[in-house]
């Protein structure tokens, strides 16, 4: 990849946007190539200005009450993603965007919003992008035993493999993607037609409340002691029972 | 759906994405009042034309008629004052030097420079990147809200944020610039 087509992908790369091969090429040449991560460091620093510092305007209850009030009484609603708490959280997030914006002038380190930010938007672009692509996993999972050695010297250390057959979840197989600059171990595991990814994440990766988007959640956990990602459109009660059954192992 | 069904199921996604349809109205519109009223017309407007939705991105298509409603807002509203030209903007430039430990009131200094950079843009560019950066909709989305094809969602990114990068690169020394 030269320069130029660096130049044209950085900021799809950015937005999320780009195919899991176009990623790996574009990373592949910003890591040699001192021009593009300047280019790439100057387009952070707007993304950075807008989402920490320009302000999101909430709106006022006089406009939600007036909403409220001329509208019906609630009867049936097709294929929204509507949450019976979902106020509460859409202000848990208006919350966390507040403090997110107050706390990252001082740290961007790992444990900051942004950074959790970047993650789980890597988290769930990951996600759509298997869903997208013509195979959910790299390696098929046969047994266990064949995941596990797939993953030496594709990633740093090899997560340990469990099939959850038994509890409802079979394990589909395994790929790695990339969340930050980091390649991650991703298990798949399936329940009924739900795909459920579970990313195995670097030790300093940050963690958070559960998040949704289009339907899909995404929950913190753990594998073995490591730091572990869940996505999935599973519903809430499954992908509860799913984590339970993950972190108990 | 019937009548009822779907004036109900507009109120839902209405309710869900009021934020985010009220910080569009306020970015492209200025003020409280003509956000929210223009949020409220959206409202009627969808209830009335629940029967167009046609499938696909519930919210992108609430948005789009909020976007509409701005525009239509925008449009019979005498402007007392002239945009500034973007040129200006970027001649005025903010000096935004990372200090390593800042006071609140240079954050807050930052945080009012960066919203009237933004406001400064041509509006365009400027719904693109709050759609984007945030409410955090994808191209598509986007694409659909704006009623453009993806390709141009991508290049009035583009352009915005390189008015942006502009206007918020701090400025060089006044030597600097007769010296070259």
């Amino acid at each position: 990849m030269d320069c130029k087509e660096a130049a044209r992908l950085l900021e799809p790369y950015l937005d999320g946007e780009l195919d899991r091969d176009s990623v790996r090429a574009l990373e592949a040449h910003v890591d040699d190539c001192a021009e593009c991560q300047a280019a790439l460091a100057n387009l952070g620093r707007v993304r950075h200005a807008m989402r920490a510092e320009a302000p999101r305007y909430a709106a006022p209850a006089s406009l939600r009450d007036r909403i409220r009030r001329e509208a019906p009484a609630p009867a049936y609603a097709p294929r929204t993603h509507r949450m019976p708490a979902w106020s509460r959280l859409a202000a848990a997030c208006f919350g966390a965007f507040v403090a997110g914006a107050a706390v990252m002038h001082y740290a961007a380190g790992p444990g900051s919003a942004d950074a959790r930010d970047q993650v789980s938007r890597d988290l769930f672009a990951s996600h759509w992008r298997a869903l997208a692509a013509a195979s959910p996993v790299d390696v098929v999972s046969s047994d266990r035993h064949t995941v596990r050695p797939w993953f030496a010297g594709k990633v740093a250390e090899s997560p340990r493999v469990t099939d959850f057959a038994d509890q409802g979840f079979p394990l589909v197989g395994g790929r790695v993607d990339y969340v930050g600059a980091a390649r991650v171990p991703v298990l798949v595991y399936r329940h009924d037609k739900h795909l459920i990814d579970v990313y195995v994440l670097p030790a300093d990766a940050p963690a958070g409340t559960m998040l949704r988007r289009d339907g899909y959640t995404l929950i913190w956990s753990t594998l073995d002691g490591e730091r572990a990602a869940i996505v999935s459109d599973l519903d809430a009660g499954e992908l509860a029972r799913f984590e339970s059954v993950l972190a108990a192992k | 759906m019937t009548a009822a069904a779907s004036s109900a199921w507009v109120s839902a996604l209405a309710e869900e994405h009021l934020d985010a349809a009220y910080n569009l109205g306020r970015w492209l519109l200025g003020n409280e009042q003509d956000a929210a009223d223009a949020v409220h017309d959206a409202f009627v407007r969808a209830t009335r034309s629940a029967h167009t939705y046609g499938g696909g991105n519930a919210r992108a298509w609430w948005l789009a008629i909020v976007r509409n409603c701005c525009l239509a807002a925008l449009k019979t509203r005498r402007r007392e004052t002239p945009s500034v030209a973007v040129e200006a903007i970027v001649d005025a430039g903010v000096d935004t030097a990372a200090n390593d430990v800042e006071s609140s009131a240079e954050v807050e200094e930052r945080s009012r420079a960066i919203e009237r950079q933004l406001r400064a843009l041509p509006v365009e560019f400027r719904e693109a990147l709050i759609l984007r950066e945030i409410e955090d909709l994808s191209y598509r989305e986007i694409a659909d809200v704006l009623d453009v094809p993806i390709g141009t969602v991508m290049s009035r990114l583009s352009r915005g944020r390189a008015l942006l990068q502009k206007a918020l690169a701090p400025r060089p020394p006044e030597g600097d610039m007769h010296g070259l």
